[in-house]
């Protein structure tokens, strides 16, 4: 790694710890300047919570899921695939059992398309009347698609680098004795189980939450 | 009304969020630093690696935590006039519990098992010490499981 390798992350650690700081500071300045002036009330993070636009909490919510979904399944692609290339030098003969770990990898980011698409089939467009009767209750459902979204998302990425992970090592192993392969695979099906959980909180919290008129 | 405003609802998702979200991310953080370590160790005993799937157990039992009070908590969220703010900060606060064991339990199993299958295919006496302390790893996630049912119940 070197002299540049180690003087670039510490300057990065520090660079992400200081605009955090930055970021609470002005905030709290800004809480404090209301509160000094007089308009304490006027500094309000529910008022804010409540109107950004269900339409935006879901649709975000439906990016976040397949968004990181698909990273972490490419984050344990290149993870496992880079040690199933490297092994397989010595040992080509691991290339075609191996797939099963890219597959693994794979099915984490059909895990998110297919929560997107089900929480895409739960918005559309709503009328004046609707909105005004079912305000609450869109309010609600655009906090569920939110966190539907989100949730299965980030649980696709552990899923994701933790299978590529176990991949690797599965690779590795398999590359020196072929029996090992099969017995390690048994750590990557409960790596990608973590996924499977995501995607069925996600269905339980998404599902049937409308914001549509018909 | 004051109490149950429409943005309640955003904490109790933001709980049962955290709650499957954290511990997933400990469980997987334990299943991979296990599985390098079990992996590692294959090569020199074959025969030792479903005893060491311990640890990869007992991660993958903390991501079961948080599966079930996200599934608890999803129950009981309703939309505004129903959910007051105690119901979603009671929420939020069970989701924050569960979560952060978990992911915290995660990362001591994941080392201690990485660790302790290393060192069980060398010595096998050891066996047993690791899994003692695996189980008291694995029970920092169960108290914050025991913390959220309690926040969950008294919603």
């Amino acid at each position: 790694m070197g002299l540049y390798g180690s003087r670039g992350k510490g300057s990065y650690a520090y660079g992400c710890y200081a605009s955090l700081v930055i970021i609470i500071i002005v905030f709290i300045a800004i809480g404090l300047y209301y509160m000094f002036s007089g308009r304490g009330g006027e500094f309000d993070v529910g008022w804010v919570l409540e109107k950004i636009s269900p339409y935006s909490y879901a649709c975000l919510g439906i990016g976040i899921s397949i968004a990181f979904s698909v990273m972490g399944a490419g984050w344990g692609m290149f993870i496992t695939g880079a040690s199933i290339v490297g092994a397989g030098v010595k040992a080509p003969r691991i290339k075609t059992k191996n797939l099963v770990s890219v597959i693994f990898c794979e099915a984490v980011a059909i895990y998110g398309i297919i929560i997107a698409i089900i929480l895409t089939q739960n918005i559309g467009s709503t009328t004046d009347e609707d909105w005004v009767e079912n305000y609450n209750t869109y309010v609600y459902n655009g906090y569920c698609l939110f966190f539907a979204g989100l949730l299965t998302g980030l649980c696709n990425l552990a899923c994701g680098i933790c299978v590529g992970i176990v991949g690797s090592g599965a690779a590795l192993a398999d590359a020196q004795n072929g029996e090992l392969f099969v017995r390690i695979l048994v750590i990557e099906i409960f790596g990608s189980a973590i996924g499977l959980f995501g995607v069925i909180i996600a269905v339980l919290l998404g599902n049937n939450k409308k914001i549509s008129s018909s | 009304m004051a109490d149950a405003p429409a943005y309640a609802p955003f904490f109790g998702c933001m709980g049962a969020a955290s709650a499957i979200i954290f511990s997933s991310f400990g469980a997987a953080y334990g299943t991979a630093k296990s599985g390098v370590g079990i992996s590692a160790m294959a090569i020199m005993k074959p025969d030792l690696i479903m005893k060491s799937i311990i640890p990869v157990v007992m991660a993958g039992i903390l991501a079961i935590y948080g599966l079930v009070v996200a599934a608890l908590l999803i129950g009981k969220i309703d939309p505004a006039p129903g959910y007051t703010l105690f119901h979603s900060f009671c929420h939020f606060a069970a989701g924050l519990a569960v979560g952060l064991c978990g992911l915290a339990s995660g990362f001591a199993i994941g080392i201690v098992g990485d660790a302790g299958v290393r060192a069980t295919a060398q010595q096998p006496r050891l066996f047993v010490g690791m899994i003692l302390i695996l189980i008291f790893a694995e029970v920092l996630g169960l108290y914050g499981f025991i913390v959220a049912i309690i926040l969950h119940l008294k919603v």
